[in-house]
């Protein structure tokens, strides 16, 4: 079988992800993007993001990627996949404004047998409005690209949600060679309903984080403790082993929120009710400030010119966006104290830029502190013993809302610990 | 959410107080007068806002650089009708008439909570304002009626405030105090199992110094955020008490209904403020009461 030969145009995070994905598949992968120094830098093996597991197989698939700031180089693709992230402003609205510049200067510039993919982030409507060239083949792939997994996503897809002008027309051969690489099922639908399936099944996943953030908050009041009550409920078949029921400090990273503000534009538009999305979204604020009131509770006004420790300003781990990001949203609102902050990824300029002192390594973050955030639950912090930091902090409140250290041996340690779901 | 145009904060040039003869107006006008703020407490014997000539009067008595504090209303105590509705209405118009030709620098008007309907769970600044009474409509209309008149508003929604010197004798803390000390019980509703936000009078003082000295607008509930049912109020009352006091539950006659408040808002706007815990406040105004 002759390996499928596929372009992306777009190398943000989810153009990258992907290529290398595709690449690791056995796909010979053409990479564009405009930006050229961008371009020289990929193919040097050097990436601008992190994602686990990327640099790596940048590196053990270079034979199968090719980068290039000359769109012509996409001239021999079986097909092309369209794939900038699309950018969100303050109000989680999308930007099409650059995706849309790049379908026309993709489609202008590609023969017309070419077919394009587009794997970006696209609202209800979006690709069967698209005016390309006559004859083009034109498909929409739904992404569920998840900043910190990526890789292990785009590896390893529960299936294709492929939307089509007309879904009973087979796929292209090449197309379909290429995604059977990936060993799932495909679901071929119309256009619209692969954009909406996108948005459902972020929907459903705000759900969960609903109930979970609801429930856990109810955890904290009446003496339950939500972590006992997790294993119940994701052994229960219509809930599921995988279900979103960790509770957070709201919904960040910026992809929920396009979506549920896309499912209010539409429903809005055409007069149904979207009343239970804007409670998500009201309750996802609400749950932002949770550590903002615990301070304000424990700390902040009983102590005279508190110091405060916070870990982790990255919005997940294994990701060094920071967009919607927790420990920015509690930052801000700071900006009177001494804030002390570290994260493994998130340095230098971001960190000034918040006016905040930057430190070398967890500890010494904690040192003099009277209370520590943990803000981002990365992995390198379940590796400090909380002994170690009661000794440098000044006093001994830990407000750790995903439950990152054992809650035991914080209190062995001589720590006030702090938790979401846990009064 | 509350904007302030003064960061640092900075005294008013003067500060004129509508409604000053009342429980809020007393003791905003004592904070400050502590705080050295040049202060015109006006009462309604000074100015009658629902008279004929009460623009021409305030346009004489306000100055361009005046922070203007309105507290003037009739409450329910001085009854529920069309009437007292109406009434509360023309002092609003009244006052905006004034404004409208010389605005003064920053004017703060005391609306109430009554302005959210109760069973809507956790509520803030962004909770509907669907008042379901005169008294709460009067409060949003006159909110409405600022907001299209001004720019520089601050709209403060108080939540129940408690006190020595109140002079409502509403349900909750004042009137338990006061039938204990009269009668050596206090009769509360059903087994007073609604949860409601109790503010202590001397932290409104000092939350609208706040507002005042960092020109703030935008809207602000007035709640500490913790919310406690009549019942342990009262209990809490009682046992201020030196002699016996019975807490004597009642058959109940309406729904039980709760309140609560999100008070993110306010800590982003003053996290320095902290509030008089409800025992403390109880047993101050306990005292203020002796």
């Amino acid at each position: 079988m002759t390996a499928p030969k596929v372009g992306f145009a777009g190398m943000t995070h989810l153009g990258l992800n992907s290529a290398v994905a595709s690449a690791a598949r056995g796909a010979h992968v053409t990479c564009y993007d405009g930006d050229e120094a961008l371009v020289e830098s990929l193919a040097a093996g050097r990436t601008h993001i992190v994602e686990p597991d990327l640099d790596r197989l940048l590196g053990e698939h270079a034979a199968g990627l090719q980068f290039t700031s000359d769109l012509a180089t996409l001239s021999d693709r079986d097909f092309v996949y369209i794939a900038p992230d699309v950018p969100t402003n303050d109000r989680g609205e999308s930007d099409l404004t650059g995706i849309r510049e790049l379908i026309e200067r993709v489609d202008g510039s590609l023969p017309a047998e070419i077919p394009l993919i587009v794997l970006s982030q696209v609202p209800p409507g979006f690709t069967r409005q698209l005016k390309l060239r006559a004859g083009r083949p034109l498909y929409y792939q739904v992404e569920t690209l998840i900043f910190g997994q990526a890789i292990h996503r785009a590896l390893h897809p529960e299936r294709f949600i492929i939307g089509c002008g007309d879904p009973e027309e087979p796929l292209p051969e090449a197309f379909r060679t290429y995604l059977e690489l990936f060993e799932c099922p495909l679901l071929p639908m119309r256009y619209e309903s692969a954009e909406l399936a996108k948005i459902s099944i972020n929907c459903c996943l705000v759900a969960s984080i609903g109930v979970a953030n609801t429930l856990a908050e109810l955890c904290e009041r009446t003496g339950a403790d939500w972590s006992e009550i997790v294993p119940a409920l994701k052994r229960d078949k219509r809930i599921g082993p995988h279900a979103y029921l960790a509770p957070g400090l709201g919904i960040a990273g910026g992809n929920l929120e396009r979506d549920l503000n896309t499912v209010i534009g539409l429903a809005d538009r055409h007069g149904t009710d979207a009343g239970i999305v804007r409670a998500w979204i009201h309750n996802s604020e609400y749950r932002k400030h949770w550590v903002l009131r615990a301070l304000h509770r424990r700390l902040l006004g009983q102590v005279e010119d508190p110091v405060i420790a916070v870990w982790g300003l990255a919005y997940k781990p294994n990701t060094h966006s920071t967009k919607n990001s927790p420990a920015l949203a509690l930052i801000d609102h700071l900006d009177r104290y001494r804030v002390q902050a570290f994260d493994p990824v998130v340095k230098g300029a971001p960190v000034e830029a918040l006016g905040i002192v930057e430190a070398p390594d967890p500890r010494e973050a904690c040192a003099g502190a009277d209370v520590l955030a943990i803000m981002t639950p990365w992995n390198d912090f379940k590796q400090v013993p909380p002994a170690d930091v009661a000794r440098v902090m000044n006093g001994t409140l830990v407000i750790d809302p995903y439950r990152t250290w054992n809650p035991a041996a914080c209190r062995e340690a001589g720590l006030t610990y702090i938790t979401l779901g846990s009064a | 959410m509350l904007e302030h145009r003064n960061t640092p904060a900075r005294d008013p040039e003067r500060v004129v107080l509508l409604g000053a003869g009342g429980f809020i107006g007393k003791a905003l006008n004592r904070r400050l007068v502590e705080a050295r703020i040049p202060t015109l407490p006006l009462t309604s014997s000074d100015l009658d806002l629902c008279a004929e000539d009460a623009p021409a009067r305030l346009k004489e008595t306000l100055r361009s650089g005046d922070s203007l504090v309105v507290l003037s209303a009739l409450t329910p105590d001085r009854g529920r009708g069309i009437d007292t509705f109406m009434k509360n209405l023309k002092m609003i118009e009244n006052l905006c008439a004034a404004l409208g030709d010389s605005p003064c620098a920053h004017v703060v008007y005391f609306s109430s909570d009554a302005v959210y309907p109760l069973g809507t769970g956790l509520i803030d600044e962004e909770s509907a304002a669907a008042p379901t009474d005169l008294y709460g409509v009067m409060h949003r209309s006159r909110e409405l009626m600022l907001l299209q008149s001004l720019r520089q508003l601050c709209i403060l929604r108080p939540s129940l405030i408690y006190g020595a010197d109140d002079t409502h004798n509403s349900y909750g803390p004042n009137r338990f105090r006061r039938q204990a000390h009269a009668e050596g019980k206090i009769v509360i509703g059903g087994e007073g199992e609604e949860t409601r936000d109790h503010v202590y009078i001397d932290d409104v003082a000092s939350l609208t110094h706040l507002v005042l000295t960092h020109q703030s607008t935008g809207i602000l509930n007035l709640a500490t955020g913790n919310a406690t049912d009549f019942g342990s109020v009262a209990r809490h009352v009682a046992a201020l008490f030196d002699g016996e006091v019975e807490v004597c539950p009642t058959p109940r006659k309406f729904p039980i209904t709760h309140r609560s408040f999100d008070t993110t808002a306010l800590l982003k706007a003053f996290p320095d403020f902290t509030f008089t815990s409800l025992e403390e406040g109880l047993q101050l105004a306990h005292e203020g009461m002796n």
